[in-house]
């Protein structure tokens, strides 16, 4: 029997609505699950979904996207990455590895949710192909680093990084958590999909698979490239919903939950991204730096579907204009400075040559970070060891849980509040406008510095602190990347003046 | 006597810092405290110089004799530190 094309039983079979006749539509669609409260009921059933698909394409498209992937990581076993690749290369896999691979289980949720929960059934439909594809990336990212375990022991945390305290976990787990677990349905598609998919995956996964390519690593290059379709494929789900919000009167709602999720997915990204980007990535391989990416790929195309949609720039712009050209920068000399408490091993990245290039990229740069790396590089040159690795913890932000950094005399700072007793700090003034907009959503979490302050974390010493993060256990401690052989140039540098 | 954790901005860090001090503490020692996880780690030194205190977002350092007790100093504000 001939198959009947698409087109012709699509409207059908997408709609999957009914009337309820033993429970109220609000019983049904709960507001705090289900959100878009205000909206008339009858406009749900125009969400006109982006893409159309059929289960039975979406499996053949998937079946071929994992016979690629896999296939590729087949063939290149022999080229043997690992041993091959610049040890800063495998550290990218690690923090990536480890911040992601289980988080897509938690998408998978996301979009399970939105299954049951979304009054809108074409949405409804689509969402669960969208938690079939992010059950896919959590498989993948989980089977790709298990090679590796047998060979460095920091690849268990691609497992083990979200069970974890470890502080970039704790960090993540606040963000999935506000982001994709804890918001009603329209809310969570506008932070996930609009914000965090839409403009963020899209720095992760496009501009890693480009650094993975020149750096050799194809396996890498084409598993991401694969994720990445599905990502740019059901981050569409957002939009139709975004407009019909904004067609129906409530833009401000849409604009503020857009604002929160921009920045906070912005933060996020400059650990896994803009560390990696400007300080990791071999720098024969570097094509374009963390801002300049964020400017070709979030300033431009990002804001280009604000506008379209009649949304406006954050309020914060001008802050986050500034900090694409510093944040990250701090962060990097927190991560190296504590490196004993990450899973993986951060590249100093600060070789004379490789200081050249920041200087070119962000002028100003060895006048200010660049002047705390030289009294690095003095404890490094003589031996002074002991000095390399604080003896104390760096304040932590109470939002986006990350050091409170900023560019030495000019732009550090505390931006701080007590709300009900307690003093919360933040690390910006964008992370204290979030808190302060819902305080009870976030005022019961305890940061790290919080649990060391409040006796839980025993001995309270760096042991007792690495050992509460898993470090030890789970994997080994991070180091230096390269052993810290890229030292040798400033020593001999010094030998050379006498 | 008791433990109060301060956040030290000491200048020419990136960081802001956990410190713990003593309510008996000088500012003097608070500026110790504070250069002991600073100086020569991730801020060059400058010797000769005195070291001085003042709480985030004033124009005046505390007397250098000044206790935190008496500083009104709560347990995680901010100080400043930097070399005068």
């Amino acid at each position: 029997m001939a198959l009947m094309e698409r087109s012709e039983w699509y409207d059908v079979a997408r709609d999957t609505e009914w009337t309820p006749r033993y429970v109220t539509w609000e019983e049904l669609f709960p507001p705090e699950l289900s959100g878009g409260e205000g909206l008339p009921d009858d406009v749900w059933r125009t969400y006109d979904e982006p893409y159309k698909i059929s289960y039975r394409e979406y499996v053949d498209v998937q079946r071929q996207k994992d016979a690629g992937a896999y296939s590729v990581q087949a063939a290149l076993e022999r080229a043997d990455i690992y041993n091959n690749a610049d040890p800063a290369w495998i550290s990218i896999l690690k923090e990536h590895y480890g911040a992601v691979a289980l988080v897509e289980y938690g998408a998978a949720l996301q979009e399970a949710r939105f299954a049951r929960w979304c009054k809108a059934p074409g949405l409804r439909n689509m969402a669960v192909f969208g938690m079939l594809d992010e059950m896919r990336h959590g498989q993948i990212q989980l089977y790709f680093p298990h090679e590796y375990v047998k060979k460095d022991r920091q690849f268990e945390w691609s497992h083990a990084s979200m069970f974890s305290n470890n502080w970039v976990s704790l960090g993540a787990r606040h963000f999935f958590d506000d982001m994709l677990m804890t918001r009603d349905m329209v809310s969570t598609s506008f932070c996930a999909n609009f914000s965090f998919e839409t403009g963020f995956t899209n720095l992760q996964f496009i501009g890693l698979s480009g650094d993975a390519a020149n750096s050799g690593d194809y396996t890498f290059s084409k598993l991401i490239q694969s994720i990445q379709t599905d990502e740019a494929r059901h981050a569409q789900l957002g939009t139709p919903l975004l407009q019909m919000m904004i067609e129906n009167g409530q833009r401000d709602k849409a604009q503020k939950e857009i604002d929160i999720s921009f920045w906070r997915s912005y933060r996020l990204f400059t650990i896994l991204s803009g560390i990696p980007m400007d300080y990791y990535v071999p720098l024969e391989a570097r094509h374009t730096s963390f801002k300049e990416f964020m400017e070709e790929w979030i300033v431009t195309q990002f804001m280009r579907e604000l506008e379209d949609l009649g949304l406006s720039k954050p309020w914060y712009w001008d802050i986050f204009m500034r900090d694409i050209s510093e944040h990250h920068h701090g962060q990097q000399l927190g991560t190296y400075s504590w490196r004993p408490t990450l899973w993986w091993n951060p590249a100093a990245g600060v070789s004379p040559e490789e200081r050249d290039w920041l200087e070119e990229k962000y002028p100003g740069w060895n006048d200010t970070f660049g002047k705390v790396w030289d009294v690095m590089i003095d404890n490094f040159v003589n031996g002074r060891t002991e000095k390399t690795v604080p003896g104390t913890l760096p304040m932590i932000c109470n939002l986006s849980q990350l050091p409170i950094v900023g560019t030495p005399s000019q732009t550090l700072r505390d931006t701080s509040v007590v709300y009900k007793g307690r003093r919360y700090h933040f690390a910006s003034e964008v992370d204290k406008w979030i808190f302060e907009d819902n305080p009870e959503r976030y005022r019961y979490q305890k940061n790290l510095v919080d649990r060391f302050l409040g006796g839980d974390i025993e001995p309270a010493d760096l042991g007792g602190v690495l050992e509460y993060m898993g470090l030890g256990s789970i994997g080994p401690s991070g180091d230096d990347a390269h052993g810290y052989s890229w030292v040798e140039s400033y020593r001999k540098q010094l030998a050379d003046a006498g | 006597m008791a433990t109060i954790p301060l956040a030290a901005n000491f200048d020419g860090d990136f960081v802001l810092k956990l410190v713990p001090v003593d309510s008996e503490n000088t500012m003097d020692d608070v500026a110790a405290a504070a250069a002991a996880n600073s100086v020569g780690i991730h801020v060059a030194d400058q010797p000769g110089r005195t070291l001085r205190v003042k709480k985030q977002g004033t124009d005046t350092p505390y007397a250098r004799d000044t206790t935190v007790a008496d500083s009104g100093l709560e347990p995680t504000e901010c100080i400043e530190i930097y070399f005068e």
